[in-house]
């Protein structure tokens, strides 16, 4: 706003609301639930509150940017850490076995219950494949990109320069440098090495005795993914969604 | 409320304990005379025994047997127990099966001597202290005695039905999943058996108060380096 008009505003008060917020309130009312509603009911609750968290981070049903939208839904209560889904992802990747070179990994949170249980969270974590990824807008050499296809976050390690800008972009700390490949390696949900190959899982998915990371095509109606995060009464949650990257790795607790 | 009844509780029990302690002191008094020493030529030695083997936390008190009860000596040794310390260890057949034969304390500890071998095993054996980590099929799991036998529940209701008194037994068995366990099961198994949601929480929920992972298992061992920790590379 323009200092210099604002100086010539009449005073509100602070009693009241000041009419540009009144005018945003009603702005917002318009945009009703009875929508959704088949248009019967007309209530004054805004669109995003209706679709309540969901709204931010599931993509609108239909409207996937991808030919094929591959997504992963974790259920983070059911991890015991095991970690064979890290083995298998070292395994099937070739991911070497330092403790700061990981493709996937779990992070672990101590906590002492109401009833003073010692009771762990833990966190599985991967590259969540963002459809607006800052690591591929930093890239110098578009050695890593967004794959249209797939909707996978690839790399091109011959094109790779090695300068790790990409590490520092992305905020779920999810690359590594490979001095193997002399490239910045990360997570591309195995396509190279199964999902391209007729699998349907990935190897870390596959691995998984709990079934805490369930991987798929959310064009797939019939696929679990889609029914995770299209279930309206479940709450799904992304990790640092205040970037704006729009992650397609979700959270659920059921 | 509850915190208040088991205040109360224990009230209760240490109220009952010192009274307890003071009659026996008392009997113990005007027996033997206050200031007379405890004689070990007649009564064995004062400390408890500590049997490591087979089963580790097996006791056995002399006092308690001689002097309480008025045993001689020659109840015992050498008949069924030699004088010299841990040689009823070194044989093979010193097990819990051979007191059911009648050897060793099963001599008394038949039922009608004495309470039977089979039976009050916290009376000569206490709990292990130590947290048992499971590393099959998932590492890993923790199981505490201390925290078990503190709710009261006594060896019976796990040893031998739900899990054998042998490390690693239940580990060998290929029904040892969580399929077993959890409480919606067919067919109840293990720790499923208790941990349904009626007796203890249900093997549903909260799964990582058991469950600590390769992290927590780590960290156990004091291990700083496990999957993907491979130290000295950056």
């Amino acid at each position: 706003m323009d200092i210099k008009k604002l100086s010539k505003k009449k005073n509100e008060g602070v009693t009241s609301l000041p009419s540009e917020e009144r005018r945003k309130f009603l702005k917002m009312g318009f945009a009703v639930t009875g929508v959704f509603l088949g248009g019967s009911v007309l209530s004054l609750t805004s669109v995003q509150e209706a679709q309540g968290q969901r709204a931010d981070v599931v993509p609108t049903e239909g409207q996937y940017p991808f030919e094929k939208h591959y997504a992963m839904v974790i259920r983070q209560d059911r991890c015991v850490d095991c970690e064979r889904c890290l083995v298998a992802c070292r395994e099937t990747n070739h991911v070497p076995n330092h403790h700061d070179t990981w493709r996937t990994t779990i992070q672990e949170k101590l906590t002492i219950s109401k009833e003073g249980f010692k009771e762990a969270i833990f966190r599985p974590v991967l590259c969540n494949q963002c459809n607006r990824p800052p690591c591929v807008r930093v890239c110098p050499t578009r050695a890593t990109y967004k794959d249209k296809k797939t909707g996978i976050v690839m790399m091109d390690y011959k094109k790779c320069i090695g300068c790790k800008t990409c590490m520092s972009a992305c905020p779920y700390n999810a690359r590594y440098f490979n001095h193997d490949r002399y490239a910045v390696d990360k997570c591309n949900f195995c396509y190279d090495t199964r999902i391209s190959k007729g699998e349907t899982e990935t190897a870390c998915s596959a691995a998984c005795p709990a079934q805490v990371r369930i991987f798929g095509d959310l064009l797939d109606k019939s696929g679990k993914v889609y029914g995770y995060l299209h279930t309206p009464d479940k709450t799904i949650w992304v990790l640092r969604p205040e970037t704006g990257a729009l992650p397609n790795v979700f959270y659920t607790n059921f | 409320m509850k915190r208040r009844t088991n205040n109360f509780l224990a009230l209760l029990c240490i109220l009952t304990l010192s009274t307890l302690l003071i009659t026996a002191n008392n009997a113990l008094s005007t027996d033997q005379g206050s200031n007379e020493k405890y004689d070990e030529d007649t009564y064995g030695p004062a400390e408890r025994i500590e049997f490591h083997h087979p089963a580790k936390q097996t006791f056995f008190d002399h006092p308690v047997h001689t002097l309480a009860l008025g045993l001689e000596c020659d109840s015992c040794h050498d008949g069924l127990f030699e004088m010299e310390a841990g040689a009823a260890e070194a044989n093979d057949d010193f097990n819990m099966k051979s007191l059911a034969e009648g050897k060793y304390c099963g001599a008394c500890h038949d039922g009608t001597t004495a309470f039977d071998a089979n039976s009050n095993c916290g009376s000569c054996h206490t709990a292990p202290e130590d947290t048992i980590y499971f590393t099959k099929p998932v590492t890993a799991v923790i199981f505490d005695h201390t925290s078990h036998s503190g709710l009261g529940i006594g060896c019976e209701e796990c040893h031998s039905e739900l899990f054998k008194m042998k490390i690693g037994d239940a580990e060998t068995k290929a029904d040892f999943t969580m399929k077993y366990i959890y409480h919606d099961a067919k067919e109840v198994k293990y720790c499923g058996v208790c941990h349904n949601g009626e007796i203890a929480f249900p093997s549903t929920s909260r799964c990582n108060v058991c469950h600590i992972g390769v992290k927590g298992y780590n960290r156990a061992k004091g291990k700083t380096t496990g999957n993907g920790e491979d130290a000295g590379h950056h």
